[in-house]
């Protein structure tokens, strides 16, 4: 047991023997290897379910959205900068939330581990500092954690948590800055490959919603898709509501996506819709100077203008 | 080939939407006909109050129905009607055009501009750009809904 | 005066921005309103401007809805071509005799399509363009004009009748005759505007003949992209780019050598920064821009940013030299000579605009004979400091730059002061002469299905000579919903209207499109055909098929065809989910609330009362009088000290008027009509006051000074306590024998990037005061640039003939003062490098006064917040337009006036004050308060409580139902921008009369393809 773990649960056992919350959102082990699912503790002889380990991924703070409840949550880099937006956004109120902050290395994506092992039947997966080990049983298997983590949490600026209540385990050193050579990549091919590959990929998009549902920030009562006076977006496969589709839901998401990565995991198509979201990130952090869920002060950069805001991209006749 | 189409498609005719708001740009189209300054008869104008009023699936929906080009165009920076409509929009509209790039929308398509009330002689040059540009990209297919 | 109380009308002579604002407050708070102009259109010398500073906001675009607003006024009659030529009667019942000379077009048949102009064979200079281009006879002032009509210039028109012919509208009669009105009213308003000085008179420049030296105004219509040469920067002499353009200021201003103008006209600095930044704009950067000048006047608010931004960032250069003469070269380009760093420099540019300044013509010299009024040397109507409306003739009021060199907000702060004026007089007669029109109750729908009348105007052959009207109506009458279609030569016209009203009737029309010129000019019109055949006016939508496709595609007549067909679709196919749009109406708590009890609020609280309102006035300090307490005495000679003390008597006396001292603001609610604001007092003890309007007076004060030995030295005092002491007749400040006053001290600097504009005129005051006490004195002013703008000018003049010593020091290089022991005494020595002579100066003073800045009141920011109403970056509040909203914030309801605003002189706040009253009381005078219409609306269920509406919200018409988790509409502050609707993600905000629904059934129907 690592001494998160242990801290986490010591937390949410004291969370909840002192009535400060009703209720603690966290992770425990999932039924498959490689995996963990959120966990809600309302009792404190349950904590031992709780976990920490490389594959909490998810982005818990979808869960607190207009809850009436006091909740404690663990939270992760990502999670806080979700939470600090649902703040701003007046979807959860501040004082009705004790965050249990986890500094994060980076959640391991069990796609890329089961890629570099093959066939094996993992059993279990170590954690030890910069490596993966993964046994079946039988032999034991290693991989540098770093090639194993999600695309998110590689560009990932905020490991550590934003904001915090209780801070559990050691803060993590931060990267480097994130310069969006990935977006920039992308940019220098012609429009036809650009057009083609988002073509190719919006083609395997089933209309299942899923990334939507991860969404951290999605929480309308009423999504656009579903609206039908006027209909924005037509409900089936055709592609050019498809692209309709992602093209608004990255818009709505336009200065608030916190760049978790949620959406992509949820996908059961693997469509890359991290691009998408990427080009949006750099666009509002290069015109707007803005990463979202970083400062909390701060107004989100569509709620607000600047009179000097860059308009190189209007036409000059 | 980055334009669908470079020739010319036989018997087609450029359809390009274009949004003004009511107080300038709107102005502007008017002005631009008082003078008489002749241009293409490409562009549908649709009159909104403010360039604030545009949501960006306006321009998506337009480009859905088979629109080969769309143009907004609000008052200038700091002449805005509604004070500060065209500056929040401003900001939308930057990260429209910018997405749109990023699926490979050809650059041309969507274009974003000031005119204001006194400025027929920008707004039909404005149209010229535009409709020019339009015509260089041959008919928009990537985001029109087949309606089979 | 009838026995049943004054006239209540009112005439108003000058149809430019004064006059417009003067109209339109009267005509707004119950008042007829005859507006006189000499010229065929209204709209005065603001609308050839092509920008204006310091926004660089488009004249022409924020003008023209004011024209239409005054030529739409039922309340308003606009008389163009028109001269009063007598006034006779006692103040409340004047009767003015008006002469109009015939127009020869009917403005009501005139559809302005210029047709009647293409074929008139007489060409003359326009005067609008400054004779830059050419214009017919028959012609229309400018494109934006209203009366929208042309007309005939009868002395040069030839009678030939080829325009009569021409026109289909039948709107031409060659036998107009003049006329004379004879019309009672109770009160004048004279604001019959300025001429620009007449640069000819200065022969040295050679205007008139080098064809490439141009005034300013010239200079503004080549800007403009309605001027001459349609925005492109081009000289006059070979239609050749400028490559350098230099700026002469104070043509015919600040000079009593050539011309004997001893005023300033306060605006020509600021234009000049303007003209030369927007030129360099037109230019792409490629312009090299040079201002000369004596001192640089920005003292206006925001100016100083502008013209540092213009010096810092912008490339245009500013030399402090006077030019005597100018010389022209070979190729039209013209030579400038001028001393710089000790020699003469020389150098050649290929434009010269010279920055001419306000004067008065003797049209409005004759005006004001006529009037009765008495005016200064220069012509200006006199006024006086501390009543800056009122002439010489009780019942006449002056605005606008009549009485002296205005901006245009000023100007239009008169017009409204002028206008409270007015209304105070007039007060009891409030609403009887005005009209209000009757209609018959709207048929309610009853869900129906709609039936959709669609009419085409043929315009006479303005769209029918391009698009085929046939075929278009046939097109038309096969749209679904659409039940007539039906074409009319003149839509417009009075029968048509009939006929329109008629088929609505006849075939239970319940929509109607009209395909015809623009809805910017005539949706109005036909708005209001529909009101009169019983339909909600917002089942209307128009087809601009004229200005947006005959007139631009004349030459494309099957193009133009199809896409008026298009246009037209995309109307029905709107129109058929346009739904009647309900106006509600709110009541209006006709008292004000004026918060400071200094010389602005208390001014502005008599003219409420005087106007017939109740007033709540609240001050914090125990007594009312604020800063004007200590001006003591105007430049003018005025005793404030005894105008403040009459003031608080009325104040205190006026049974309309409570007040509040000691007390601030804890807490407001509520919105335009209808506040509800909590007043509390030093023991805790809060009062309840409901009110229909605020007005933030809140004040400002001087700034403590850092350095200079102030408050070590008593020798070294503020301006302002100077001024107390000078008053006081303190013996050691007024037997002082060399005293120094430094300028500038905490204005114009990093801080505080803003000029505190009162200064200036307040260190000639001073060192005259001191002069008059010991004329042995020895006064040294120490300087950046003298800013006495304006009539102030001649107490600079004067100061230099009585021997004030005037050093120009640079910003960079402050003087400097340390006590020196010397003889046994300490010497408080200032040490200061004069810029003009470039030597060092060394003066022993036993007075030093420090000219600190105006910075906002402490509480100022608090207000902002409780008010929700906007700041500046220096802390001042800030008007909802700096240019035509002056005393108005966004937020509907709340207005501003006096030092809470920006810096200005007590005059200049008595003005602000009485405009603030103006326009609190078009809230005030109103029955209701209409809401509703085209405003935004918020679907509950829907809303998941964001707050990116409220948030982006320009007018703070959104709130946060926080226990609700709900955006609610405040539709009294909503004016259906459309920005929540655009932003709301979840699709909980629309705006009535703009519905997304609206807007794609357009967009779908836009694109042929498909359907």
């Amino acid at each position: 047991m690592t001494d998160c773990t242990a801290r986490i649960r010591e937390e949410t056992a004291r969370l909840l023997a002192e009535g400060r919350v009703d209720l603690v959102i966290g992770f425990e082990e999932g039924s498959l290897p490689l995996r963990a699912t959120p966990c809600f503790i309302t009792e404190p002889g349950d904590t031992g379910r709780l976990i920490w380990n490389a594959f909490c991924s998810n982005n818990l703070a979808r869960y607190l959205i207009r809850s009436d409840r006091k909740v404690g949550i663990v939270a992760k880099g990502c999670d806080t900068r979700a939470i600090v937006e649902l703040i701003k956004e007046k979807q959860v109120r501040r004082e009705d939330v004790v965050i249990i902050g986890v500094p994060c290395h980076g959640m391991v994506d069990p796609h890329e581990v089961r890629e570099r092992f093959g066939d094996i039947r993992i059993q279990t997966v170590e954690d030890t500092g910069g490596k993966l080990v993964a046994g079946d049983g039988t032999a034991l298997l290693s991989m540098n954690r770093e090639d194993a983590l999600h695309r998110s949490c590689r560009v990932c600026v905020q490991r550590n948590p934003v904001i915090s209540d209780v801070l559990v385990g050691e803060e993590v050193e931060e990267r480097t800055r994130d310069e969006f050579t990935d977006v920039a990549d992308f940019a220098s091919r012609s429009a036809g490959e650009r057009w083609e590959y988002i073509a190719g990929e919006m083609s395997r998009c089933i209309r299942c919603n899923a990334c939507r549902n991860a969404c951290p920030l999605c929480y309308c009562s009423k999504c656009f898709v579903d609206e039908t006076r006027p209909q924005w977006v037509g409900r089936g496969t055709d592609p050019s509501d498809v692209l309709s589709f992602h093209l608004m839901r990255v818009l709505h998401l336009a200065g608030r996506c916190v760049e978790c990565g949620a959406c992509v995991r949820a996908c059961p198509m693997g469509v890359d819709l991290g691009t998408l979201n990427r080009r949006m990130s750099a666009d509002v952090a290069r015109m707007f100077g803005c990463r979202p869920g970083l400062d909390p002060g701060k107004p989100a950069p569509l709620s607000t203008f600047d009179p000097d805001d860059p308009q190189d991209f209007m036409l000059e006749p | 080939m980055d334009g669908e189409m470079n020739d010319r498609v036989p018997g087609w005719e450029p359809r390009i939407v274009a949004f003004l708001c009511n107080w300038c740009s709107y102005a502007g189209a008017d002005s631009a006909g008082v003078g008489r300054l002749q241009y293409p008869a490409a562009v549908r104008v649709i009159r909104v109050p403010c360039a604030g009023r545009i949501n960006p699936f306006f321009i998506l929906s337009a480009f859905q129905k088979g629109a080969d080009g769309v143009l907004v165009s609000g008052c200038h920076p700091g002449d805005c009607h509604y004070i500060s409509g065209n500056y929040s929009a401003r900001r939308k509209f930057a990260l429209l055009k910018g997405l749109l790039e990023h699926i490979g929308i050809e650059e041309g398509r969507l274009q974003f501009t000031w005119v204001s009330a006194s400025e027929g002689e920008r707004f039909a040059s404005v149209i010229d750009t535009v409709t020019e540009k339009v015509l260089a990209l041959g008919p928009a297919r990537r985001m029109e809904k087949r309606y089979t | 005066m009838t026995p049943s109380g004054p006239t209540g009308a009112v005439l108003v002579l000058g149809g430019g921005i004064s006059g417009i604002q003067a109209a339109l407050d009267l005509a707004d708070s119950g008042f007829r309103v005859y507006l006189v102009e000499r010229r065929s259109a209204i709209g005065g010398v603001m609308a050839g401007l092509d920008k204006t500073f310091p926004t660089n906001d488009c004249s022409m675009c924020i003008l023209s809805p004011k024209l239409v607003e005054c030529g739409r006024h039922l309340n308003i009659e606009v008389l163009t071509n028109s001269e009063l030529t007598a006034l006779e009667g006692v103040p409340g019942a004047f009767t003015a005799t008006i002469e109009q000379q015939p127009r020869f077009v009917s403005t009501e048949k005139c559809t302005g399509c210029g047709e009647c102009a293409k074929v008139c064979p007489v060409k003359l200079p326009d005067s609008f363009n400054m004779g830059l281009s050419d214009r017919k006879a028959i012609y229309r002032l400018y494109e934006q004009a209203y009366p929208h009509s042309y007309m005939i210039d009868s002395a040069v028109c030839r009678r030939c009748g080829l325009c009569a012919r021409k026109c289909s509208a039948g709107a031409i009669d060659l036998d107009m005759q003049p006329r004379t009105l004879s019309i009672p009213v109770g009160a004048v308003i004279a604001c019959p505007g300025f001429e620009p000085f007449d640069a000819s008179l200065i022969a040295n420049y050679g205007y008139g003949t080098f064809p490439n030296v141009i005034t300013s105004i010239e200079f503004e219509r080549i800007l403009s992209a309605s001027g001459p040469s349609r925005g492109r920067l081009l000289r006059p002499s070979d239609g050749k780019e400028p490559h350098r353009i230099a700026w002469i200021q104070c043509v015919g201003s600040r000079d009593i050598h050539r011309v004997d103008n001893n005023y300033c006209s306060s605006v020509c600095c600021t234009y000049a920064i303007k003209e030369a930044v927007v030129a360099r704009e037109h230019s792409g950067g490629n312009l090299e821009t040079t201002i000369f000048h004596i001192d640089i006047r920005t003292h206006g608010k925001g100016f100083e940013r502008y013209y540092e931004r213009a010096k810092n960032e912008q490339g245009v250069r500013f030399v402090r030299s006077e030019i005597s003469r100018i010389y022209q070269d070979g190729s039209g380009s013209l030579i400038l000579r001028f001393p710089e760093n000790g020699r003469i420099s020389e150098e050649v540019y290929d434009l010269v605009v010279l920055s001419v300044g306000m004067v008065q013509d003797r049209a409005n010299r004759e005006m004001a004979e006529r009037l009765g009024l008495h005016l200064d040397s220069h012509g200006f109507c006199e006024t006086r400091t501390l009543s800056p409306v009122e002439t010489s003739v009780p019942g006449i009021f002056a605005a606008g730059a009549f009485s002296g060199p205005k901006d245009i907000p000023e100007a239009v702060m008169g017009a409204s002061a002028a206008a409270a004026e007015a209304s105070a007089m007039l007060s009891h007669s409030r609403h009887t002469l005005t009209q209000r029109k009757s209609y018959p109750p709207e048929k309610p729908l009853l869900g129906g299905r709609p039936r959709i009348g669609v009419f085409i105007c043929h315009c006479g052959i303005n769209i029918a000579s391009v698009v085929d009207i046939a075929s278009v109506r046939d097109y038309a009458a096969g749209l679904p919903n659409v039940v007539l279609s039906e074409e009319a030569l003149f839509t417009c016209s009075q029968d048509s209207q009939r006929m329109i009203r008629e088929r609505v009737a006849e075939h239970r029309l319940n929509r109607v499109v009209v395909a015809a010129c623009t809805p910017r000019t005539h949706e109005p019109l036909f708005q209001e055909t529909l009101r009169e055949a019983g339909l909600n006016k917002h089942l209307f939508e128009m087809a601009n098929i004229r200005d947006q496709c005959a007139w631009v595609h004349q030459g494309e007549p099957e193009k133009a065809t199809q896409k008026a067909k298009d246009l037209i679709r995309m109307s029905v196919a709107r129109a058929k989910l346009i739904e009647p749009l309900p106006q509600a109406f709110l009541d209006v708590n006709r008292t004000a609330l004026v918060i400071g009890g200094g010389v602005a609020g208390m001014v502005c609280a008599s003219s409420l009362a005087d106007q017939g309102f109740g007033v709540h006035l609240v001050e914090s300090a125990a007594e009312l009088g604020g800063n004007a307490r200590r001006i003591h005495s105007t430049n003018d000679g005025a005793d404030v000290d005894a105008f403040v003390s009459r003031l608080v008597e009325s104040v205190s006396g006026n049974p309309s008027i409570t007040i509040h001292t000691g007390t601030h603001i804890s807490d407001v609610s509520g919105f335009v009509g209808n506040f509800r604001t909590m007043v509390e007092n030093a023991e805790g003890i809060v009062e309840e006051i409901s009110h229909g309007v605020a007005i933030i007076a809140s004040g400002g004060e001087a700034s403590k000074p850092d350095g200079y030995l102030y408050g070590v030295d008593p020798r070294v005092l503020t301006l302002q306590e100077l001024e107390d002491e000078i008053a006081r007749g303190n013996p050691d400040v007024t037997s002082s024998r060399n005293a120094v006053l430094v300028q500038c001290v905490g204005s114009r600097d990093e801080d505080r990037p803003y000029c505190s504009r009162t200064c200036c005129s307040k260190a000639m005051k001073l060192a005259l005061a001191l002069i008059e006490a010991n004329p042995l004195v020895n006064v040294y002013v120490l300087y950046r640039d003298i800013r006495t703008y304006g009539f102030d000018e001649q107490f600079y003049l004067e100061a230099r003939e009585r021997g004030v010593r005037f050093l120009q020091y640079d910003p960079g290089n402050r003087p400097t003062v340390e006590i020196v022991e010397q003889d046994g005494r300490k010497r408080l020595r200032v040490v200061t490098t004069d810029l003009v002579l470039g030597r060092e100066f060394s003066i022993d003073a036993d007075l030093l006064g420090l000219a600190t800045a105006t910075v906002p009141s402490a509480g100022a920011a608090e207000l902002a917040g409780l008010f929700k109403v906007p700041l500046n970056e220096d802390g001042f509040f800030m008007e909802a337009h700096i240019k035509l909203r002056p005393v108005d914030f966004p937020t509907e309801g709340v207005f501003v006036c006096g030092l809470a605003h920006s810096p200005k002189t007590i005059g200049e706040s008595i003005v602000q004050a009485k405009a603030a009253a103006s326009r609190a009381a078009l809230v005030l005078c109103r029955d209701s308060i209409e809401a509703g219409g085209t405003v935004s609306v918020i679907d509950g269920p829907k809303c998941s409580g964001c707050g990116v509406c409220a948030a982006l919200c320009p007018f703070k018409a959104i709130e946060m139902d926080e226990s609700e988790r709900k955006a609610v509409v405040n539709e009294a502050l909503c004016k259906g921008c459309g920005l929540c609707a655009s932003s709301c993600r979840c699709g909980a905000a629309d705006v009535k009369g703009f519905t997304d629904g609206e807007i794609c059934a357009m967009i779908c129907s836009s694109v042929a393809r498909g359907l």
